[in-house]
């Protein structure tokens, strides 16, 4: 019996070459993200808002103009830069954006928007990554881009910064139009 | 002409390379040494030739040398050109090749008239990975590869690497990844030969792990200074696949070390040994191969290309396989029956060895998990700092425990209510010294009174038994059962408990401000203000920088210091960077970051108070000492050996 144990090292092993191997083989880019939300409605949820005691309802909020939804949290070191860049977008475009605060500390959180402001519509609470489940998030931060007929139209994988901003603001006037 | 004869060399690196596996199963001591010694350092001359041929066009700036055009830049400092060897994939990989050769002659120098089979199958082994290796590099990643045209200058370099601390982080943690090549060698060797020849195998394979342990450490210690200087985050660790891939290796690294002393002195826990062996470098391999395959994203940005990845996930199973069956099939014959109690030394030393590698198997886990979850559901998912904290931290309590009791304990004996009165002093001792410390800092959180109070309670313990050690040898006393301590360990255990209380006091008392300044605004952060004095700019070799000043006053209004952290721009690759000014005492550190803005709306600054960060530098120096020392000791066991 004990000698036994002593081959399961070598099935295990191969078990994990075998993910490896097929990963690198099906045609995948770890930097291109593609969604199979885009060009899909928005899923509905409900959600604790983080500011206010009430509970967000997806399907009251979406449908009216662009959106953006916004993946953050304050263990997120790269949400960090993008934060002024999300401000810019709301006070200069004038762009409604929801936040949704991802696995993370709601005190730490509402003292984060305090000190840097508060650049979305409103904020909700996903404590256990429900929400990213349902939106398929992969790595924080994460931004969709949705349009007035509550369709996600585009998605970024990491932060909007200096490099990609104009890129970003003109997507959302692609979506507007 | 010099990158010719480095592409030569290389070429030829593979020709010393085969003849060394073929030979080394030759029976005639003579003709096997003769002709090992040729092929040795014939293999150590050629990658020494190629390494250095590499490292003359990256001086000169040779552009017609794809990995000088792509990486280099002629404005870019003598230092970082010499470090732009192995900045890239190609260029790290031709240094991985020469650590590889060196190890392989350290390998051939332990030869003598009695271990004879035993070298040379750990010759043969070593061969067969220099050759996957060089086959590598050769095929898919050659650093020689030529320009069909003509340029004046290069494209640059990442800006971010441009830094003191990582320039010399690659090769530290190449030593290690590559030292557990020859743990692995040595395994191989250990389980192919004969079993009536009875080859102390394991004295051979110390002082090599020991070496990988340390220099994996010491790695692993100036990537994390780079990332807290650097990234301008206030943070020095951040589960990023690539410092997991660093830190798995280490964690069996540090099972390994441990359990081989049990091996040592108890021959128990063999085949054991034996396994770890080869799963730490196998895991340093993957790292290799999760890092370059670019299946996983992460800060380390190495031209991704699935070629490679294929190539290195079947020289993996290739060794793996090999080493793997051969573990399946020969490893029952290091089993014993040789039982020993839980309250034993080799009973902690297990103990110690289990959570490493449950902590290495979470950490394995959460780093591939977004990759399994993808090929089963569809779905991605991110798994952050929250996952690897609240798993890691919990198990890591006990092991640190019984690492500051274990040292005390005997070998093989039972002795509990002896344990547990030896060990009233040191509980004691945790205890006043904690309260003491909180009654200094008074914060008061859960996290932190467990840090602090496994920290003193291996200082204490230390302490103890190093008085108790001097004692005994004023005395002459010569007890046979009293337990002989280490000066390696006692320091290597010493910056363990330093390591701890920097962590915690980093993490826990962390003090972060992001706040919009304007020139002359004053901000004030744990007793101290600071005034925003004013913005310069400043050009350094390659980059121009916005300087921002800031004077630090304590609550005295006396000044403590001018903090100068920078932005810098690259005009090059158009990048650019933050520099993080820093200031350093025992108690804490002081960091600020500038961020963006401009003269009318101000900047955004970010500033930390960070405690006792310095203490996670001495500690791992600790570390890496404690380990030097230990290794000493070992190379003049194994030089015992061979006479």
């Amino acid at each position: 019996m004990k000698k036994k144990i002593l081959i399961s090292p070598i099935i295990l092993f191969f078990l994990i070459l075998l993910v490896f191997f097929y990963l690198l083989i099906i045609d995948r880019n770890p930097s291109e993200l593609p969604s199979v939300l885009i060009n899909k409605k928005v899923p509905t949820f409900e959600a604790k808002s983080l500011l206010e005691n009430k509970t967000f309802i997806s399907s009251n909020e979406f449908g009216n103009e662009t959106t953006l939804v916004n993946f953050f949290a304050t263990w997120c070191k790269p949400c960090l830069d993008e934060h002024p860049y999300l401000k810019k977008l709301s006070n200069e475009k004038g762009l409604k954006i929801i936040g949704i605060n991802y696995k993370d500390d709601s005190k730490r959180a509402i003292k984060w928007l305090e000190k840097l402001g508060n650049p979305y519509s409103s904020v909700l609470v996903d404590p256990n990554a429900r929400l990213g489940i349902d939106w398929g998030v992969y790595g924080l931060p994460e931004t969709f881009i949705i349009n007035s007929n509550a369709v996600i139209k585009y998605r970024l994988v990491g932060p909007i910064t200096k490099k990609n901003y104009d890129a970003f603001v003109l997507k959302v006037k692609q979506v507007e139009k | 002409m010099i990158p010719s004869l480095g592409n030569f060399t290389l070429w030829l690196s593979l020709l010393f390379a085969i003849f060394q596996f073929l030979i080394s199963h030759k029976k005639n001591f003579y003709s096997v040494l003769q002709f090992n010694k040729i092929a040795v350092n014939g293999l150590l001359f050629c990658s020494l030739v190629s390494f250095f041929s590499l490292m003359y066009c990256h001086i000169i700036s040779d552009f017609s040398v794809i990995n000088v055009f792509q990486n280099s830049h002629t404005t870019k400092p003598l230092l970082y050109k010499i470090s732009g060897v192995w900045g890239s994939h190609e260029g790290s990989m031709l240094l991985w090749i020469l650590v590889l050769t060196i190890f392989n002659y350290f390998i051939f120098k332990l030869y003598n008239q009695k271990n004879i089979i035993f070298i040379s199958k750990t010759l043969e082994t070593q061969a067969i990975i220099t050759i996957g290796f060089l086959l590598f590099i050769i095929l898919t990643s050659n650093p020689f590869d030529r320009m069909t045209s003509s340029h004046t200058n290069g494209l640059g370099f990442n800006p971010l690497l441009q830094d003191p601390a990582l320039a010399i982080h690659p090769p530290l943690l190449y030593i290690g990844y590559v030292g557990f090549s020859a743990a692995f060698s040595f395994s191989v060797a250990a389980m192919s030969i004969d079993v009536e020849e009875k080859i102390p195998w394991y004295s051979y394979l110390k002082p090599f792990v020991l070496a990988a342990w340390i220099f994996l450490s010491a790695g692993i210690a100036f990537g994390s200074i780079w990332a807290y200087y650097e990234l301008g985050w206030g943070g020095w660790w951040f589960w990023d696949p690539v410092e997991n891939a660093s830190f798995m290796p280490w964690l069996l690294g540090t099972a390994l070390v441990h359990s081989l002393i049990t091996v040592e002195k108890r021959k128990s826990l063999q085949s054991w040994v034996l396994l770890l062996s080869i799963l730490s470098f196998l895991l340093s391999v993957i790292g290799t191969f999760l890092v370059r395959s670019g299946i996983l994203t992460s800060v380390h940005t190495f031209a991704l290309d699935p070629a490679r990845g294929i190539y290195i996930l079947t020289f993996v199973a290739l060794l793996g396989g090999y080493s793997l069956i051969l573990f399946g099939f020969k490893s029952k014959n290091f089993l014993n029956r040789h039982y020993f109690s839980f309250f034993s030394r080799e009973g902690s030393i297990l103990v110690n060895n289990i959570i490493m590698i449950v902590v290495c198997a979470s950490v394995f886990l959460g780093t591939i998990y977004p990759l399994l979850i993808e090929i089963f559901s569809n779905n991605k998912i991110s798994v952050g700092e929250p996952y690897f904290n609240s798993v890691t931290i919990p198990i890591m309590i006990p092991a640190i425990l019984v690492m500051g009791m274990g040292p005390m304990l005997s070998w093989g004996k039972v002795d509990v209510i002896g344990i547990l009165t030896k060990s009233l002093p040191s509980i004691l001792l945790a205890a006043v010294i904690s309260s003491i410390f909180f009654w200094i800092y008074r914060s008061y959180n859960m996290l932190g009174l467990a840090g602090i109070i496994l920290a003193f309670w291996i200082i204490s313990n230390i302490l103890l038994t190093t008085i108790q050690q001097l004692i005994v040898k004023n005395k002459e006393v010569t007890q046979e059962n009293l337990p002989k301590y280490s000066i390696g360990m006692i320091i290597a255990h010493l910056g363990v408990a330093l390591l701890i209380l920097g962590i915690t006091g980093s993490s826990i008392w962390q003090k972060e401000k992001i706040i919009r300044m304007k020139v002359n605004d004053e901000t004030s952060i744990h007793n101290y203000n600071i005034v925003f004095k004013g913005i310069s700019e400043v050009t350094g070799p390659n980059y121009v920088a916005l300087q921002g000043n800031f004077w630090v006053y304590n609550n005295k209004k006396n000044i403590i210091t001018k903090l100068k952290p920078e932005n810098r721009f690259y005009p090059v690759t158009n990048n650019s960077t933050t520099e993080a000014s820093i200031h350093t005492n025992l108690a804490r550190d002081l960091y600020v970051v500038l961020g963006d803005g401009d003269i009318n709306e101000g900047w955004i600054v970010r500033i930390y108070y960070n405690p006792l960060v310095i203490w996670i530098w001495i500690g791992a120096f600790a570390i890496f000492s404690g380990g030097l020392f230990s290794m000493k000791n070992n190379l003049k066991k194994l030089k015992r050996l061979s006479i």
